[in-house]
């Protein structure tokens, strides 16, 4: 007959399998996003100080794009937070199927 | 009451409060939502590309842009658990800002916009709904907690 310890056992050892694949998944997710939004900004730069230099855009042109970078980013960041907490809320359900799992092969 | 019993009375009240906790953190994904975006996002940018030419003549092409932009804020705000995409509008289209609203703010004073400024603001306005609408395709279907 199995006891209440085997079951902390089981859970414990199936918690660490979903932890391992789940956060990896997410800090490569994460470091991609990061990258991206880094060599966006990179090259908008290249191009709006190449506008200013030429005079296709003035410098209160320059300065509202660069604003307008930074309200993105803010943008970007608060979808980033909200997909976090998305995240957060399928992680809660399948720790949840874990432990429903890890119950069924312990006792059942 | 047996160790048995006991154990999934634990695992009943430990799933609800998990289940109650993870659905009040971020609303739930609305196709209206996401498709009011996503229309807003394609009458935007081409409302844009007219800046290069005078404000006078896309005045009320704007004025309905700018009512249909405050629809969409109400709107995500009247939804629950919703502050974080309301806040995302919110920088959208506020007038003192840098993307659509400053934007449309700064072609009405100054009359008419530089092709290139033009052209810059419609990507960084682009990205800046994609970033709702990604957020919005992110959320949970309300069908998954059933």
């Amino acid at each position: 007959m199995p006891t209440f310890n085997d079951f902390v056992s089981i859970l414990k050892s199936d918690l660490l399998d979903f932890a391992k694949e789940n956060l990896e998944e997410y800090k490569n997710e994460l470091l991609k996003d990061g990258t991206l939004f880094i060599e966006k900004v990179k090259s908008d730069l290249e191009r709006w100080t190449e506008g200013l230099a030429s005079g296709a855009l003035s410098k209160t042109d320059f300065e509202f794009l660069l604003k307008g970078k930074k309200d993105l980013a803010q943008m970007e960041a608060l979808k980033q937070l909200g997909l976090s907490k998305i995240r957060i809320t399928k992680i809660t359900n399948s720790i949840i199927d874990v432990v429903v799992g890890s119950a069924v092969k312990t006792f059942l | 009451m047996t160790t048995k019993a006991k154990l999934l009375t634990t695992i009943t009240a430990i799933t609800l409060s998990m289940i109650v906790w993870s659905c009040a953190s971020i609303s739930v994904f609305s196709p209206e939502a996401y498709k009011q975006a996503v229309d807003l996002k394609v009458e935007s940018l081409n409302i844009m590309s007219f800046a290069t030419m005078p404000y006078a003549d896309y005045e009320e092409e704007v004025i309905y842009l700018n009512t249909e932009l405050d629809k969409a804020f109400e709107f995500s705000k009247g939804r629950p658990d919703n502050e974080i995409s309301t806040e995302q509008w919110e920088i959208l289209i506020d007038k003192e800002g840098n993307l659509l609203g400053g934007f449309l703010k700064r072609w009405e004073t100054e009359g008419s916009l530089s092709e290139m400024f033009v052209t810059e603001m419609q990507i960084l306005v682009s990205d800046a709904f994609d970033t709702i609408i990604g957020l919005e395709s992110g959320k949970i279907d309300p069908s998954e907690f059933k």
